[in-house]
């Protein structure tokens, strides 16, 4: 059977030639050589399958599904075509719109060749809008605008059917007509002379690029206008934020600096007015120090001097005023070690005798009417020996006799109460009408 | 030029879906090699 084997061997070549038809898009070229792979060897799946493709994609469903069913039923097992037969019938929709089509063209070619050419191109209109792939719908539609002389659409789809099938030798026949009918044709021809031309090129020849044009003055003008605007523009986006951000890290180190050194300064304000208040106690220290000594009552050097006086009046033999003037004295402030001998000796005798001796004084001025003076020497000799309960009474009465009743009260009732057993206790309380 | 009227009539109708039956039914499915034994069992 080597006649078999030769069959295969063209069916073969025929499918690779048509295979790589079919690459380069040349679909009618490509079924041409399918079918005849087909005619000699129907066995040829790969062949069949193409060629339904091709149908399908050129808009010619039915034709399709004729092949691919063929080929199923040839082989059953291993075929593609059930995988595209599959997609096909999943969705409902598809197979019914490509019926439709179909039946709007055959409508539109009877329209056509009956002479209502109108009708024909709506329907045809129709049906490549609903699939611009139907390649034979268009190219009806390109020979009825043909014949309308409306060149441009006629154009318009015959590229796009050249789109589908570059090797369309129908399409490219009309497409060479209406190209000689638009113009279009003679623009290719003297493109293709230019482009295949080899003038040489002489040194006076300037070529000037197609885009060039001479500008106006009041291009250039506005040239520069829209020139500046970009530069200041991208100045202000580019350049300034930088800028702006250098100047605040600049201002902001310098008030960071600034903050420092206010910082430091404050803390030597304080550290000085700290000083200065400590300086501020001192003083006012050393100012309490001094008055202490200097003052004319309680001071130390005020004390020197009454004991000076009442070591006078003890010269002088007048026991009355150093009594009056120790009494002034406050003997603890002197702690003169030379002294306090002297100081106790004083203090012994006072103890013993000067508190008697105001005593008298103040009777004395109280006899005179002089209460006030009275009440002073009772005081002095209470400060010597305050445990007297005579001198109080003395004291009480002058004060009663000054008019201070409330003050006197006082003291009577201290006299009451501290010494009960003392006469003096006895005629307070007939004073106060006990 | 274009003969529009002949143009025309050269085009033929798109088979439909619904004849896809008829037309797989009608398909002349003979290739080169059932030719080449037929002839060959003519001959015999």
């Amino acid at each position: 059977m080597d006649y078999v084997k030769r069959n295969h061997q063209i069916a073969n070549s025929y499918y690779n030639l048509g295979l790589e038809k079919a690459q380069i898009r040349d679909l009618s070229g490509a079924a041409e050589c399918l079918k005849k792979s087909l005619h000699f060897n129907k066995y040829q799946t790969d062949a069949r399958n193409l060629l339904g493709l091709i149908y399908y994609e050129m808009g010619e469903a039915a034709d399709a599904i004729v092949q691919w069913v063929i080929s199923l039923n040839l082989q059953p097992k291993d075929n593609r075509c059930d995988y595209y037969l599959d997609e096909i019938q999943r969705k409902q929709g598809r197979l019914e719109i490509a019926s439709q089509n179909v039946k709007k063209y055959n409508q539109a070619l009877w329209y056509a060749q009956t002479g209502i050419y109108d009708l024909a191109i709506l329907q045809l209109v129709a049906a490549v809008e609903e699939n611009d792939h139907y390649v034979k719908a268009q190219l009806l539609l390109a020979l009825l605008y043909m014949a309308q002389e409306n060149y441009t659409k006629a154009g318009k789809a015959l590229h796009k059917v050249l789109q589908i099938d570059r090797g369309n030798q129908k399409a490219l026949w009309y497409m060479s007509i209406v190209k000689e009918n638009t113009g279009r044709a003679e623009v290719e021809r003297q493109k293709m002379d230019h482009a295949f031309s080899h003038t040489k090129l002489e040194d006076d020849n300037i070529i000037i690029p197609p885009t060039y044009k001479e500008s106006s003055g009041a291009q250039v003008v506005l040239n520069i206008v829209i020139g500046v605007v970009l530069g200041i523009a991208a100045f202000m986006t580019l350049v300034m934020p930088a800028r702006t951000k250098e100047l605040n890290n600049a201002h902001n180190q310098e008030i960071l600096s600034y903050s420092e050194q206010l910082s430091q300064s404050n803390i030597k304000i304080d550290e000085l007015e700290s000083q200065l208040a400590e300086a501020n106690g001192a003083r006012e220290n050393a100012e309490a120090s001094l008055a202490s000594v200097v003052d004319d009552n309680g001071g130390l050097v005020s004390q020197y001097v009454l004991l000076v006086r009442v070591l006078q009046a003890y010269r002088d033999d007048d026991f009355s005023t150093a009594a009056q003037l120790y009494s002034d004295m406050n003997p603890a402030l002197i702690t003169d070690p030379n002294v306090v001998p002297i100081l106790q000796t004083i203090s012994q005798d006072m103890a013993e005798e000067g508190y008697q001796v105001l005593d008298q004084m103040g009777d004395a001025a109280a006899g005179s009417g002089d209460y006030a003076g009275a009440v002073a020497y009772y005081d002095k000799s209470l400060k010597l020996k305050g445990d007297n309960p005579g001198v109080l009474y003395d004291k009480a009465v002058a004060l009663n006799a000054q008019g201070q009743q409330d003050t006197a009260n006082e003291l009577f009732g201290e006299i009451i109460k501290n010494y009960p057993d003392s006469e003096y206790a006895v005629m307070a309380k007939e004073i106060r009408g006990y | 030029m274009i003969n529009f009227d002949e143009e025309i009539k050269r085009f033929k109708p798109s088979l439909d879906v619904e004849q896809v039956e008829d037309a797989i039914v009608k398909s002349d499915l003979t290739d080169m090699t059932d030719i080449m034994m037929e002839l060959i069992k003519q001959e015999r």
